[in-house]
């Protein structure tokens, strides 16, 4: 009983740093119909700046994060700019989209490396490895300060979205981009502020996770299809639905690496990924995909 | 030509058909250059005559190369140019096909030039059922099942002792000299990339191919229309597996090891998806243009920068360009100018 107890903290603590790493991608994709590929490589970013944030000036990685947030909003705001802006007449638009983050996807990972070098780095602020026990279970502290910095972020963003004007026009523009320009929403604007908060939410997760998981740039590969896996099955642009895939799917890969084999934990994500897209590929809270 | 429908039977309709098609076509479109993929082909098979003068190695290689990557690239045409199912999971059965010849390679010593055939029916036949699942999603879900589909095949791979797991396994080395140890996998690429180009213009020209054209513009009009859309696309992603499995079988043998980190990377499947759009998507020509250029981009970047993450970021800025300013690709670009030289309009 007290394993899956453990086993179940430990689940819905990385579920939480999940959730926050997966909301940006549902937001941008919400708003404006784009499949950020870059999103992982964007988060790499932001934990090399924690990274080096703390490595060079001892800088705590919690306390970095605003900073981090902040740059990569400024890169989103220049990236759709440069290569997004453009495309929204395109004609096959999601299809180019996809392809475009791809290919910066590919150019972040080629920089980062040829710039850091593609050796495994984590921050280690005495947190990290420093540990809660309450009876004979467990919690480690990092582990839970970032998955309750995600959860505090991820409540603000809800906040921001349900009731300030700004979220009301990007929750409008993301219901039906003709009407909310309609009714005198900059839906271009909108666009580039979602895009730029989805950014630095990337940017925040980054953050969190430089000291949860080890990082390096080709890690994003890995993280591309754990992310697809929990943004398809909330329902692709549902910010709610996310964070309860994310904590759904993550508890599932704790019990599977805990009882299979730590591999095979990975491995749950994207096995999940083809068994929503089989099942169901709306996901829990989307609507139903057009044909398209 | 006029025809009277009332009595007019098949051959008649068929023949005003033709009449009508002939008009519409402009005049140097109807006699095809056919004569210049059969020049280069000519040429490319003299080539290792040169050995007899000195040491081309090099050079065969780079034609090798573009080779095996023209056999794949128009290979993922079938599905990513003609179908407009965009699949960046094909690095899974480049892995297939090179895995199942150099298991019997190194286990039988059967070479894989003989088996390369058999190693592409094999990954037609993973690609089969694997269309079966994730082709009934398309667009954006269907981009990332595929990348799904090369991360759950990277862990089978890597954790499987049969093959080696993630250090891979080691073929037997060729033992013919220097000169000649090239040219039968030389040979084989042309050829194989002869039989692709032959093999994609006749998918393209047929009743298949037509229904995969269709299915591309709009698939719930394709399919009231009579096509049985599943079967279509399924056939057309197992007909592209099978040509990158074919390259596979032999690009392992020639690379003489076999390694998960190799073969089941995600920059194979983006340099084929690369290459068909820098060339021209769902044209023949496309791809083996996109080959010859990515080649030689790779080629001078390897040359004067070296390091791999330098490739990758400089394979990233051309596809972010290519994409940006030639989303038909040279081919298609050229084609709707109307300024593509005939030698090119392999269509």
């Amino acid at each position: 009983m007290t394993d899956i107890l453990q086993i179940l903290i430990l689940g819905l603590a990385l579920g939480g740093v999940i959730a926050l790493m997966g909301s940006g991608l549902s937001l941008v994709f919400g708003v404006m119909r784009i499949v950020n590929l870059a999103h992982p490589s964007l988060i790499i970013c932001g934990a090399y700046v924690s990274y080096w944030a703390f490595k060079l000036w001892g800088l705590d990685p919690i306390a970095t994060l605003p900073i981090a947030a902040l740059i990569m909003a400024a890169i989103g705001v220049l990236l759709y700019r440069l290569m997004f802006e453009s495309q929204a007449k395109s004609a096959r638009y999601s299809e180019m989209t996809v392809l475009l983050t791809f290919a910066l996807a590919m150019i972040v990972e080629g920089f980062l490396g040829a710039a850091f070098t593609n050796t495994q780095r984590v921050t280690s602020p005495e947190y990290a490895t420093d540990a809660f026990f309450i009876g004979s279970l467990f919690i480690p502290k990092g582990q839970l300060y970032a998955g309750c910095v995600s959860l505090a972020i991820i409540g603000a963003l809800t906040l921001f979205l349900n009731y300030s004007r700004l979220g009301y026009a990007i929750r409008a523009t993301t219901q039906n981009r003709e009407a909310a320009e309609l009714l005198g929403v900059n839906v271009n604007l909108i666009s580039m502020i979602a895009f730029a908060i989805g950014i630095g939410l990337a940017g925040a997760a980054g953050s969190l996770v430089s000291f949860v998981f080890s990082f390096f740039p080709a890690k994003q590969w890995e993280w591309i299809a754990m992310l697809m896996s929990v943004v398809v099955l909330g329902g692709m642009g549902s910010v709610l639905g996310t964070v309860v895939a994310a904590l759904l799917l993550s508890v599932i890969a704790a019990f599977v690496g805990a009882w299979v084999g730590a591999t095979w934990s990975t491995m749950t994500f994207f096995l999940a990924l083809f068994v929503i897209l089989l099942i169901r590929p709306q996901g829990l809270f989307g609507e139903k995909p057009e044909l398209a | 030509m006029a025809v009277d429908l009332q009595q007019a039977d098949a051959s008649s309709v068929l023949e005003a058909r033709r009449i009508h098609n002939q008009k519409l076509a402009r005049q140097h479109d109807q006699t095809r250059a056919t004569w210049f993929p059969l020049v280069v082909l000519g040429v490319l098979l003299a080539l290792p005559l040169l050995q007899l003068t000195g040491n081309y190695n090099y050079l065969l290689h780079l034609v090798l190369f573009t080779a095996s990557y023209a056999v794949m690239a128009s290979g993922w045409n079938i599905i990513g140019g003609f179908a407009g199912y965009i699949s960046l999971g094909h690095a899974v059965f480049f892995a297939i096909g090179g895995y199942f010849s150099g298991v019997l390679l190194a286990r039988y010593g059967i070479s894989s030039l003989l088996t390369a055939p058999l190693a592409g029916l094999v990954a037609a036949i993973c690609g089969y059922l694997v269309g079966l699942i994730t082709l009934k999603v398309r667009g954006p879900s269907f981009i990332i099942s595929s990348i799904a589909l090369l991360m759950i095949a990277r862990i089978l791979f890597d954790h499987w002792g049969f093959i080696g797991g993630a250090n891979g396994m080691s073929l037997p080395v060729t033992d013919l000299p220097v000169q000649t140890a090239k040219l039968p996998y030389y040979y084989a690429f042309v050829l194989m990339a002869a039989f692709t180009v032959w093999a994609t213009y006749r998918i393209k020209h047929s009743k298949f191919g037509l229904g995969l054209r269709a299915l591309s513009k709009d698939e719930v009009k394709a399919e009231s229309a009579g096509i049985n859309t599943r079967f279509y696309k399924v056939l057309a992603f197992a007909l592209s597996a099978f040509f990158v499995g074919m390259s596979g079988a032999v690009w392992g043998e020639y690379l003489t090891y076999l390694r998960p980190n190799i073969f089941l990377i995600i920059l194979v499947s983006a340099n084929l998806v690369l290459m068909c759009i820098l060339g021209g998507k769902g044209t023949i020509a496309g791809p083996v243009v996109g080959a010859i250029l990515i080649v030689a981009f790779n080629e001078i970047f390897v040359a004067t920068l070296g390091a791999s993450e330098i490739n990758i970021l400089a394979t990233g800025f051309v596809m972010v360009l290519g994409l940006m300013f030639f989303p038909n690709g040279v081919i298609g670009t050229l084609a709707r100018k109307g300024k593509l030289p005939r030698v090119l309009n392999w269509d």
